[in-house]
């Protein structure tokens, strides 16, 4: 090839791309033009590094903690530090500086932890090795060095590095097959071209010579001598090269600026539903706050009006005291009480929250029943921000291939005439007619049935689009079951994999496609050779099932399997040359081409003879009816969103107990909008529905529940556009919120066809109605990746083939049947703990600093302390802190067993159940009256008397120590008291912690301690234990005090008493409950299926055969054409079809 | 052991019941049929104790008496008026007599107590120097700042002991004489002030400065005393082993009290005769009067109590137990009642 030639391309600005395609001018192996080209001017692109962490080693401490002080409670903290370092304040620095830089390391070592991780990815990624063309020489780097036009060289299975121009490839046709699978998780086989003037390029030395430009982006002007590109020229990073051995290709996107790297920054930050009602707290506790601070203020001064009160005669101030500024002197108070009060925002919250997170968090990854044996691949947590929210989902979104299914199909059985073959049951390459359970018209096969047999096995396995992979590696993905034939089988369509495997093991093999003939090895090992016909057509065709065919495919469709019938033609050799011209005129007419295509194919299409009906399984991945059958009876909404055919999607909702057979289904699909308009669809639908719902009200009341008949819906892409669309007269919400109507009646949505941004518009537009619910996304491909990173929880399934729905996920899990232990046991615990923790820490807190605030009454607003500088700091750093956080990582209210036993027990945290504000004022009002108890009872015990036998008297500190004492035994207690799970570290750590707190009292009180500059605690502890009535005391306020919350227990739990605490009762068994929620119970009552009209739709749709693939073929031997019919869905066995649509492909 | 099943070996979770979450634990329930009982048994419990405490409670006296001195109470309405205005007051004293119909059971704690005095004003209770009260000669020469407006004399003399809550030492005080027989001579009932204060206070925490050449005077030497004092500090008492910084009134009174009324110990007594208790018979209290507490509306009390185990007069606990007590019962008798009709409707409700 002319090595100096200069080839001018134009790679097009992709519409609704505008971020990713700018305007550059690339020279391909950094060539520079000739002279007399325009003036080069180098542009500079970033290198092809992927950086997703946060830090470097350097910045990492201010960026860090810049970081950490835009969190409002930390800021907040830091301020009262602050505070009290500029003006005299009760309390001394130490008390609200060491627990904030407590916070403060905890968070940064975790951050910082998690950064060196993605470091570690981020290196990994970087540093693969990446082959480059240097000088027409094959040099070996680093993938981080690649810059824009280096030409590189990929290799079969290699994932590109970056986004690449294809040049030529070693094949002869200039093509590559490329599968996405870990962007958009198609993992069909995808042709790519090369660029038409370059591929001829086969060497190194030739493609290093290559002089190129290639010019994109929005300049407009571009030259006419320059070439076009395409989509089909370029390849994507992470796309992997499949079935060619080697390409060139010339970088034009690199790094952050690659395609996949630019859709990774969308992901943002998401907070849970917790973190917000946590917020939301913090927020009224700081209004409490700065209303105490500012009543003290205020009383302090109405107080000291009288000069004796201000400034008697033994408490002089100074001068500089008295002759500050009032105003001055007034704010300083403020912010003293401030300080003073301050401790009643936990600062320890945030930081217990978060360990509580990431630890917590372990107990998903060390789960041993999410951990699959197969992959060898346990569940992930990506962030551990979002634990709790997994116990709050009410919509589930989910993506059907690789995540319901197994994106797996196998080849089940055929039905040929009266006889089922089943692939397995094969003895010594001898079919067997699979004798039990199955009726046969007859039972010998004729000389006949023997010929149309084996025209059945031919037509399956010459009709396909299925692509021949020379097995030359010994572990190929999809290698033939029987070593005999080595060669793979690859296709974008499972299914035909699937049939011409199963194919394979009834005894024909298919070998090839060589020059326009195919080739099969039959059963006597002879090689056939047919004509390939190029003729492929899709359409539906009427056709009528003899009763026994029938009778199979209908039960196959109700076990979810994936049906296709077989049906053939003769043509004579007239006949033949016929239909091909007609077909190729049909093909060439540039008028009504469609139409006269159509005409072509009605003609071909008659009088087929049907020869029999395959059954393919896409199979279910296990267990997945189950989960989702739990999910429902949790009271979730499990929607199925995917890119499939309507009918496929529908048969495996009905398989996996999604759509249940007294489903009444509702259509939303582009047919039915073509047939009516939008609007009366809608408004149709919602009708049908709300009339339901309306007529239930009632029942509701009783305490039924209200999907007793429920809907399913199926929608698909389209009309879900045409919904989001925005009306010209701007009333765009109007069709939205009927549709979320109409979608909130319904316990089960389908959408097909969607496109992967349509789900995440979905998910967007259920996250944002009304009523905010919280979504979770499931998903295993990267078209997934969107709806993944909009829902509120993303999961993803660690597929089979790339890893960019887990990568991109908040939580990864092997198999789609771990979410119900993910969702219903997990989630259910790790909200029921954190929402202990929250409540429990603000009401601790208000025991903590409400007695300050009444003590303020008694020392003439003088901002005295109550407690001991120790024991403020400590009190949410050591003396309660453990207790708490054990608790939120160990907690069982009820047992793991039951939980996954009884779904329906997930409705009682729902709603975010345990903090709401009722729940949060209650704690509160326990925090106060506790507050009450400890402050007054102290205070009428130390009133006028001495409480010790030797008369002595005590002091402030002893009154502080008392009502420290009593407080944290109380909130100790308090939370023995919520502790349903007692595991011998549970009895550690609250014993533990009580006794370490009398310890440090003892050790505290019992030496001087020389860096202290006071010693007003010096023995007090141990004064106060030497007096029997402060024994007394302690027993009888925490008694008090504990007194309203266990009666609260006991009689909630008698009277009005939970599901959760009826199972934990053990009162009520499953049984009942299951009937009582899940609509699966209707199953069993015999009048509903008479009366439920959804009985209609599945018989229309159980008639609806589709026909899928057809090719035609000439052969000398066989008759020359053959079809398929593939026969989807529907579960309803009892109905006939006299006049079923078959859908055919030539 | 295949290369596969180590390698899996090494990804799977450890499989122990802590990782599982199952670990073997005790699971509580706090339902009716557990509470019931504990309500009744905790009930009668608390009652018993509060009659306990009651009782002996009530069998604590007490006999208290206002000296401040408000017009027509009492002898001590001259001092106050002497005392008015007037700063330092000047020395005045008066007496309160009274007398007890039958003995009064030792041992007999006498207290003085102060009304609307706020030692617990945190601009009070901080001005103090606990290290010079520990004897730290650098510190009696540098006291804190806290001590400010009492750090430093006019003259620019440390003071010693430094801050407000020295300065403002009580300082009146008392003595006791019993007339056994009317019209007879009062006896002085001896007062034991020794071992009113902490035992830890007086001995560890409070210790003075080296002696100078045996000399705690010339140990202060350089100091001033607290300007509302009319003695220097090693003056307090003439036992060497009661004066300076271990002073018992002063160990006592650097105590800050809690609360804005409160007492404090002045003296014992039990020796002698009086060690039973007071006997029958006319008593005398001739108080020195000289702590002004009109200026800030206080009222100063004089207090004879005995003590038991339990301390002196409070009736609180007592009655508290007692209310607690009968509060469980009742709950108790509330819930068993719910209980009970409860299980029928869920009787009903199970059929």
């Amino acid at each position: 090839p002319d090595c100096s030639r200069l080839i001018l391309l134009s790679f097009p600005q992709c519409a609704g791309e505008e971020n990713w395609v700018d305007s550059r001018t690339i020279y391909v192996g950094h060539r520079e033009p000739p002279p007399g080209a325009e003036a080069y001017i180098p542009q500079r692109y970033p290198d092809n590094r992927i950086v997703s962490s946060k830090y470097t080693f350097w910045n990492f401490i201010p960026k860090n903690l810049f970081e950490q002080f835009r969190r409002v409670a930390n800021f907040y903290f830091l301020i009262i530090f602050l505070v009290q370092l500029i003006i005299d304040t009760p309390t001394s620095p130490v008390t609200s500086g060491l627990p904030l830089f407590f916070v403060i390391t905890v968070t940064a070592i975790k951050q910082g932890y998690e950064d060196w991780l993605r470091h570690k990815a981020d290196n990994a990624m970087n540093q693969c090795p990446v082959h480059f063309i240097q000088h027409g020489k094959l040099v070996r780097k680093q993938s981080r060095k690649l810059r824009v036009g280096d030409i590189v060289m990929v290799k079969e299975d290699e994932t590109f590095p970056c986004d690449l121009i294809f040049l030529s490839s070693n094949r002869g046709d200039g093509t590559c097959h490329v599968t996405t699978a870990s962007l958009d998780g198609e993992s069909s086989h995808k042709t790519h071209y090369a660029v038409q003037d370059t591929k001829g390029f086969h060497t190194e030395e030739d493609i290093g010579g290559l002089h190129a430009t290639i010019e994109s982006g929005a300049s407009g002007s571009l030259e006419t001598d320059f070439m076009p590109l395409g989509s089909e020229n370029l390849l994507l990073r992470g796309a992997t090269l499949k079935n060619t051995e080697k390409i060139f290709g010339v970088a034009i996107y690199t790094g952050m600026e690659t395609k996949m790297a630019l859709n990774y920054q969308s992901k943002s930050q998401k907070r849970s539903a917790v973190e917000k009602s946590m917020n939301a707290f913090l927020i009224v506790y700081l209004c409490i706050l700065i209303s105490k601070a500012l009543i003290n203020t205020v009383l302090k001064y109405v107080w000291q009006s009288e000069p004796f009160r201000d400034e008697p005669w033994y408490n002089q101030k100074t001068e500089s005291e008295r002759q500050r500024n009032l105003f001055l002197r007034a704010f300083t108070d403020f912010l003293a009480f401030m300080v003073l009060f301050n401790y009643i925002i936990p600062v320890s919250m945030y930081v217990t929250v978060e360990m509580q997170k990431f630890l917590g968090s372990y107990f998903i990854t060390w789960d041993e029943d999410m951990f699959d044996e197969e992959t060898g691949e346990g569940p992930l947590v990506n962030t551990s921000d979002l634990n709790e929210e997994l116990g709050q989902v009410e919509y589930i979104f989910t993506d059907k291939t690789g995540t319901l299914t197994e994106n797996n199909m196998e080849f089940k059985e055929c039905c040929i005439e009266g006889h089922v073959y089943v692939p397995h049951v094969i003895c010594n390459g001898q079919v067997l007619p699979e004798s039990s359970g199955i009726d046969m018209i007859d039972s010998s096969p004729s000389v006949n049935g023997r010929e149309r047999e084996e025209l059945f096995f031919r037509a399956l396995c010459l009709c396909h689009t299925v692509q021949v992979k020379d097995n030359d590696s010994v572990d190929g993905p999809r290698k033939s079951p029987d070593g005999g034939a080595s060669c793979v089988y690859i296709s974008s369509s499972p299914d035909e994999v699937a049939l011409v495997e199963g194919v394979q093991r009834l005894g024909f093999t298919y070998l090839r496609l060589k020059d326009n003939y195919m080739e099969l090895l039959n059963r006597e090992n002879h090689v056939e050779r047919y004509v390939h016909l190029a003729l492929r057509w899709k359409r539906q065709v009427l056709c009528v099932l003899p009763q026994f065919i029938r009778a199979r495919v209908e039960r196959n469709a109700v076990e979810g399997l994936r049906t296709l019938c077989v049906a053939y033609k003769r043509l004579i050799q007239e006949e033949y040359e016929g239909i091909c011209k007609l077909l190729q005129a049909a093909k060439v007419a540039l008028q009504d081409r469609e139409k006269k295509l159509a005409e072509a194919y009605e003609q071909i299409e008659k009088d087929l003879i049907l020869l029999g009906a395959t059954a393919v399984e896409d199979r279910l991945q296990e267990k997945a009816a189950d989960t989702i059958e739990a999910l429902q009876k949790a009271g979730i909404k499990v929607w199925v969103l995917t890119g499939d055919k309507m009918e496929t999607a529908a048969a495996t909702c009905y398989a996996c107990k999604l759509f249940r057979r007294n489903t009444q289904l509702l259509e939303l699909t582009t047919k039915r909008i073509e047939e009516q308009s939008l609007h009366d669809v809608l408004f149709e639908l919602s009708k049908t529905v709300l009339r339901h719902s309306g007529s239930l009200t009632r029942d509701n009341f009783s305490g039924l529940s209200a999907d007793m008949q429920d809907y399913g819906l199926i929608i698909d892409g389209a009309a879900l556009s045409l919904i989001m669309k925005p009306r010209e007269d701007g009333s765009s919400s109007n069709y939205r919120e009927l549709f979320l109507e109409i979608c909130r009646s319904c316990s089960a949505v389908l959408c097909c066809r969607m496109a992967p941004l349509q789900k995440a518009q979905i998910v967007k537009l259920i996250k944002f109605s009304k009523e905010h619910p919280i979504t979770l996304a499931v998903g295993d491909g990267a078209n997934d990746v969107s709806m993944i990173l909009e829902a509120h929880v993303g999961i993803g399934v660690i597929g089979k083939e790339g890893r960019q729905a887990a990568r991109n996920s908040d939580y990864a899990i092997p198999k789609f049947k771990h979410l119900k232990k993910m969702l219903l046991v997990h989630g259910h615990f790790y909200y029921i703990r954190i929402s202990e923790l929250v409540q429990y820490f603000f009401y601790k807190n208000v025991c903590f600093i409400f007695p300050q605030f009444l003590y303020q009454f008694f020392c003439g607003f003088s901002q005295q302390t109550l407690y001991d500088t120790a024991y403020l700091t400590l009190y949410n750093i050591s003396f309660t802190s453990l207790p708490i956080l054990l608790y939120s990582l160990m907690e069982q209210h009820i047992g793991i067993d039951v939980l996954k036993r009884d779904p329906t027990l997930y409705r009682d945290v729902a709603k975010n159940a345990l903090l709401r504000w009722r729940v949060f004022i209650y704690w509160t009002l326990l925090g106060l009256f506790d507050a009450l108890v400890f402050f007054f009872g102290a205070y009428f015990m130390f009133e006028n008397t001495t409480v010790t036998s030797n008369g002595q008297i005590f002091g402030n500190w002893t009154f502080g120590t008392l009502v420290f004492t009593v407080m944290v035994f109380t909130v100790t207690l308090k939370l023995a008291l919520d502790t349903h799970y007692w595991t011998w570290i549970n009895h550690f750590v609250i014993w533990g912690s009580l006794l370490f707190y009398v310890v440090f009292s003892l050790l505290w009180g019992g030496v001087i301690w020389p860096f202290l500059n006071y010693q007003r605690m010096y023995y007090v502890f141990i004064q106060m234990l030497s007096s029997g009535p402060a024994w007394l005391a302690i027993v009888l306020l925490v008694t008090i005090s504990l007194l309203p919350d266990v009666l609260k227990k006991v009689l909630c739990r008698q009277l009005w008493p939970t599901a959760t605490e009826r199972v934990q009762n053990g009162c009520a068994q499953p049984r009942d409950r299951d009937s009582e929620f899940t609509p699966l119970a209707s199953l069993q009552s015999p009048g509903y299926q008479s009366t439920c009209p959804s009985a209609a739709w599945y018989s229309s749709r159980s008639q609806q055969v589709t026909l899928a693939a057809w090719k035609g073929k000439v052969s000398v031997e066989p008759p020359p054409a053959l079809s398929g019919s593939r026969h989807h869905c529907s579960s309803s066995p009892s109905h006939s079809c006299p006049g079923s649509r078959v859908q055919l492909l030539v | 052991m295949t290369w596969s099943a180590t390698a899996r070996g090494a990804h799977q979770p450890d499989n122990t019941a802590f990782t599982q979450q199952r670990l073997p634990a005790w699971q509580p329930l706090l339902s009716a049929s557990i509470a019931l009982p504990l309500f009744f048994c905790a009930g009668l419990a608390f009652i018993g104790l509060g009659l306990g405490l009651y009782y002996s409670s009530n069998g604590i006296k007490e006999l208290e008496y206002d000296y401040t001195g408000d017009s027509g109470t009492g002898n001590c309405s001259v001092c106050a008026a002497a005392g008015q205005g007037r700063a330092p007051p000047p020395p005045c004293s008066c007496a309160w007599y009274f007398s007890l119909p039958e003995l009064f059971q030792g041992p007999v704690y006498l207290y003085y107590e102060l009304t609307n005095f706020y030692q617990n004003n945190r601009r009070y209770s901080v001005s103090r120097d606990d290290a010079q009260l520990s004897g730290l000669p650098s510190a009696l020469r540098h006291p804190v700042n806290e001590c400010a407006p009492y750090q430093l004399s006019a003259a620019g003399l440390p003071i010693a002991p430094c801050g407000a809550i020295a300065n403002s030492l009580f300082n009146d005080s008392f003595s006791l004489w019993h007339q056994r027989l009317p019209g007879g001579l009062y006896v002085e009932v001896p007062l034991d002030r020794s071992g009113i204060a902490w035992w830890t206070d007086y001995h560890v925490k409070f210790r003075n400065p080296p002696l100078v050449n045996g000399s705690l005077a010339l140990a202060f030497q350089g100091t001033a005393p607290p300007p509302n004092w009319r003695r220097p500090v090693y003056e307090l008492s003439p036992d060497p082993n009661n004066t300076g910084f271990i002073n018992q009134d002063f160990v006592v009174w650097m105590r800050t009290a809690a609360l804005p009324t409160f007492r404090k110990l002045y003296a014992r007594i039990r020796q002698g005769n009086y060690s039973a208790g007071l006997p029958r018979g006319a008593y005398r209290v001739n108080i020195t009067y000289n702590y002004p507490v009109r200026a800030f509306g206080g009222h100063k009390l004089l207090i004879f109590s005995s003590i038991s185990w339990m301390g002196g007069k409070n009736p609180f606990l007592g009655i508290a137990y007692l209310v607690v007590g009968s509060l469980c019962i009742l709950t108790g008798f509330v819930m068993l009642i719910v209980y009970i009709r409860y299980q029928d409707q869920d009787d009903d409700y199970e059929e």
